[in-house]
């Protein structure tokens, strides 16, 4: 049952909200960079643009959606009212107060350093200062996850924890972790000399401290998604799950290894030793593995739905899935673009290939393939599966729903798949500006993209009225919500897949082991210590 | 049975031992590839033996150029000038606007009694601090050539340079939001010419955002800025640290550098 | 449904595990490769990321040191190598056209005045962050001869998309005539 619904419908919704703004800025980006516009006669807008789209892609519109879906988890799960409502609420108003702190400089023309701050480029305080309250509002979240799986645990002594709450919590634990580095360099790196304590900044520090943030929150904005392909699509499908094990130890897998590698984004800076560049490469190599496990185990599951349904042969029984079913069609579009996506990342993490690709916009195709596409479609498909316990309304307009998906899926191919091709041509990624004299190839594919990213735009308008109108529908007795039942539910665990310790552990020493030396060093490197240099317009 | 209550963190739990085994073992190879196998491939003299391969592949700071041969040294003075944000702040070093005033008696001359001239000098109202400064300091220095100022700045200290910065720092900028609101902002000066390596002038001149020495353009007299330009451009002026005014300049074409003038100056 | 799984349970359990234990076999075998084929490229290529790091103070850059304003650009070293210093700031490389000769080795030495800048040189797998503050030294050698654009690929500010350079790869005889004069090198747009 679920006790707070409108604490969780304020997330997402106001998720959703951000969601739409960004896409259209997004959009607009694609469009006056492209040859079907002319140069912008203010170049700063774009970049205001891009920070702007980045900052709320990238930090207040995942981590609402899994604050909102991580609290629905809490209550369903584990059948018992949220602990915290208040604290829930309190997190909830430093988001909204802390996104507006951020967004309001930015379009201001004040803070064009895009999400990933660039120091020693410093804007105004204001922006990280709204960065900082989104985060923190966050760990709100994160320490009532914890409080709430602990005060279950000790009303239920040795019961199995439920695997969505045991997922939910390593999501949590994981970003309450990862989100140190990046809010380490915004308090002692770059808020003192935005707010004018002092005027000097290590940029090398600041990027290795990023980098421990910049990765592992690929796998945060991942978590809510896996929790759906392990927990909601087996069951919406009228199947199981194959293995409750294995779920669980893809959960730790993440939560030990999505961390201790951010360093191959620094492959080319000067500031890193090779030894750890290597170190932290193959941590990457073995972070895809929860990964492969998991495409295993879901594509079994989905065999046993379709096997129940009477699917037959080898082959045959793809045939038999209910492809009419929402969140079957939205799981395949997810795995096709994660396998792309995928693909491309194997390429970006070998530091050989890297470099024909680094900064170009196949970097941007990437990302946006495997956020955008197989992350945000789930998303999609959570906020359907839970929008009528949330409301108390069937969803209708299933036509409508698959309508918006298959735009999205198609929309998100034919934005990326060309930033992919024009990347290897050589196009770099954040320029305001690009000259298509005699490059008639980027040009096609540039418009291309443009005009899957107008799909993208008619499909999250569809989204948004798909939630708006179920509020107008009319009331119904809904079926209570089920999470998917594995073929072999445990009736025990071992303390180690029954809680998160060993696991947030192994992460914590891995961080000692991965980044303790090259943040202690150049933490005493004062020679590296650079004068900032504050940007935004001054008359 | 709470004596054999099972515990995570136990050599006898299975899980523990495996997982964090498996990750100290994959944790202890990597580091045995990364800092001693893959350096002793490079043919670099740092990497050599043990210690040097494990501190180099560490990213311990150390002089990688070791026989180079000597910076070649310039043929004319060049700016010598340091720039950063804290240059003039500060009690002790910052400008006395006061004092300033007094210095600039000498200026009125050619700058205007209020550093707006009618003359072709470039208008000192409201110019940044650190722009006048720099440009003081390098007449003095030779950096920049100028037959009537290198006398003028004979004989003052430094930190009279400072007070003049500040002086002129502080007075109100004549109007010319009006005459450049007039026409249209021209290409070179909105988004510059990226295919040539020309960054729009707003993007250091304090439009869009400010390069640290860089001045404020507007309003400046139209042959100032022109004969400037050109003098970047045929490098006649060289106090332009690291040629990134030069560099610009170099590659503007001769409407380029009279569009934007123009524009600066309120004019037509 | 559910009771048919259970009556099973027993055989149906142990056959998940085994083939589970088999993929995940399979997925790690997969991953070792991928790293047996980095050390492999790093070993025998000794192809590896940059490690040299070496500190100095973006501000006083033009003042005194390597990477005053005339000694950029390429320099002839004593064993026949060359030396390329080169200067990223708001909003260009400093020398803009960088001339070097083919079959040569070569160390590049760059470093940023004022923010983080990046630099690649298309048709090469020369890549590089030129952070303030650092050094970044790197050692290539061209095969060909030939023109390569040099764009700043990390963002630096408004100016960002207009700020390149131009590197010039002729053969070695070209370069020594250029050599003979005293000084850096470099080459005219």
């Amino acid at each position: 049952m679920i006790s707070n619904r409108r604490l969780m419908l304020a997330h997402f919704w106001l998720a959703f909200a951000v969601f739409g703004l960004a896409v259209l800025l997004g959009e607009w980006q694609m469009f006056i960079r492209s040859p079907l516009h002319g140069w912008l006669h203010n170049p700063d807008l774009y970049y205001r643009s891009v920070t702007a789209h980045g900052t709320v892609m990238g930090y207040v519109f995942p981590t609402l959606v899994a604050m909102g879906f991580g609290y629905a988890i809490c209550e369903l799960s584990l059948g018992q009212p949220l602990i915290g409502r208040r604290w829930a609420w309190a997190g909830y108003i430093m988001i909204i107060v802390g996104s507006v702190a951020a967004v309001v400089p930015v379009a201001m023309g004040l803070d064009s350093v895009l999400y990933t701050f660039y120091p020693p480029m410093i804007g105004n305080a204001f922006y990280y200062i709204g960065v900082v309250l989104v985060v923190v509002g966050s760990w709100v979240w994160v320490v009532l996850m914890g409080i709430n799986l602990n005060a279950w645990k000790r009303a239920h002594p040795s019961a199995p924890v439920p695997l969505p709450m045991f997922a939910n919590v390593a999501a949590a634990y994981l970003w309450g972790w990862t989100a140190v580095g990046a809010a380490l360099e915004l308090l002692f790196q770059i808020l003192p000399v935005a707010l004018g304590f002092t005027n000097t900044i290590n940029a090398g520090l600041s990027r290795v401290l990023f980098s421990w943030t910049l990765h592992a929150i690929v796998y945060f904005w991942l978590m809510p998604a896996y929790i759906a392909f392990y927990t909601i699509v087996p069951r919406a499908i009228g199947g199981r799950l194959y293995s409750d094990t294995m779920a669980r130890i893809s959960f730790a897998l993440f939560l030990v290894f999505s961390m201790p590698i951010g360093i191959h984004h620094l492959f080319a800076d000067p500031q890193v030793g090779s030894g750890f560049k290597f170190v932290h490469s193959v941590f990457t190599a073995m972070v895809a593995v929860p990964t492969l496990l998991t495409v295993f185990t879901i594509c079994a599951s989905v065999e046993i739905a379709a096997r129940l349904r009477g699917g037959k042969g080898v082959f045959g029984w793809l045939k038999a899935l209910p492809w009419d079913n929402p969140q079957m069609l939205a799981l395949a579009f997810s795995f096709v673009m994660l396998g792309f996506g995928g693909a491309g990342g194997l390429i970006n993490m070998s530091y050989q290939l890297d470099s024909t690709v680094h900064n170009t916009q196949w970097v941007t195709g990437h990302f946006h393939l495997i956020f955008g596409g197989a992350i945000v479609i789930m998303y999609f498909a959570i906020a359907y599966d839970l929008w009528p316990h949330l409301t108390g309304r069937a969803m209708q307009h299933l036509g409508l729903i698959r309508t918006q998906l298959w735009l999205w899926f198609i929309g998100m191919i034919v934005t990326t798949f060309p930033w992919h091709y024009v990347g290897i041509l050589g196009m770099p990624r954040r320029m305001a500006y690009f000259d298509y004299t005699g490059m008639s190839a980027e040009a096609v594919s540039v418009i291309m993209s443009t005009v899957g990213g107008a799909l993208l735009v008619v499909s999250a308008i569809l989204f948004l009225v798909i939630l708006y109108r179920n509020h107008s529908g009319s009331r119904a007795e809904i079926a209570p919500f089920t999470f998917s039942r594995a073929i072999h539910e445990p009736t025990s665990l071992p303390l180690a897949l029954n809680g998160l310790g060993l696991w947030v552990g192994l992460m914590m020493a891995l961080t000692i082991t991965n980044y303790g030396y090259p943040i202690a060093r150049l933490i005493g490197l004062h020679d590296a210590q650079v004068p900032a240099v504050f940007i935004g317009a001054k008359r | 049975m709470n004596d054999h209550r099972p515990r995570l963190i136990s050599l006898r739990n299975p899980w523990f031992t495996a997982s964090a085994g498996a990750v100290l073992i994959l944790f202890l190879f990597t580091v045995f590839v990364g800092f001693v196998w893959l350096p002793s491939a490079q043919n670099d003299a740092l990497f050599k033996g043990l210690l040097n391969a494990i501190c180099s592949a560490a990213g311990v700071p150390r002089a990688w150029l070791s026989e180079a041969s000597p910076p070649v040294q310039p043929k004319a003075p060049v700016s010598s000038v340091v720039l950063t944000p804290d240059m003039l702040g500060g009690p002790s070093s910052g400008g006395s606007v006061g004092r300033g005033a007094t210095l600039a008696l000498r200026c009125t001359m050619c700058h205007g009694a209020r550093g707006v001239s009618a003359a072709n000098t470039p208008n000192l109202a409201g110019q940044y601090e650190a722009s006048i400064y720099k440009e003081l300091r390098d007449f003095q220095s030779g950096a920049r050539t100028s037959a009537v100022m290198a006398p003028m700045v004979v004989g003052l200290g430094d930190q009279d340079l400072r007070d003049l910065s500040a002086y002129y720092a502080s007075l109100p900028r004549g109007d010319v939001s009006a005459a450049q609101q007039a026409h249209a902002m021209p290409n070179i000066v909105a988004t510059g010419s990226p295919m040539r390596n020309i960054a729009p002038c707003g993007s250091c001149h304090g439009d869009m955002a400010i390069k640290l020495g860089a001045p404020w353009l507007g309003p400046q007299p139209h042959d100032y800025l022109k004969s400037q330009l050109e003098a970047f451009a045929n490098d006649r002026r060289h106090n332009d640290i690291s040629a990134q005014m030069r560099n610009i300049a170099r590659n503007m074409t001769a409407d380029e550098i009279n569009a934007s003038a123009s524009y600066y100056a309120g004019s037509k | 449904m559910a009771e048919t799984f259970s009556a099973k349970s027993n055989d149906t359990a142990a056959l998940a595990a085994r083939l589970e234990k088999r993929w995940a076999f399979m997925m790690v075998s997969i991953m070792a490769l991928l790293v047996g084929v980095m050390i492999f490229t790093g070993l025998h290529w000794a192809m590896m990321p940059p490690s040299r790091v070496e500190t100095i103070n973006p501000s006083t850059l033009h003042v005194s040191g390597e990477f005053v304003e005339s000694n950029l650009g390429s320099a002839v070293e004593a064993d026949g190598s060359i030396t390329v210093r080169i200067i990223g700031q708001q909003y260009s490389f400093t020398p803009q056209c960088i001339v070097v000769p083919a079959k040569t080795p070569i160390t590049f030495r760059v470093t940023s005045a004022d923010v983080i800048h990046g630099m690649l040189i298309t048709g090469t797998n020369i890549n590089s962050m030129v952070e303030p503050g650092y050094i970044s030294t790197f050692k290539t050698e061209f095969e060909q001869t030939g023109d390569h654009l040099m764009p700043c690929h990390e963002y630096c500010g408004v100016g960002h998309e207009a700020m390149w350079a131009n590197v010039r790869v002729v053969d070695k005889d070209a370069f020594s005539k250029m050599a003979a004069k005293a000084g850096r090198l470099t080459c005219d747009l």
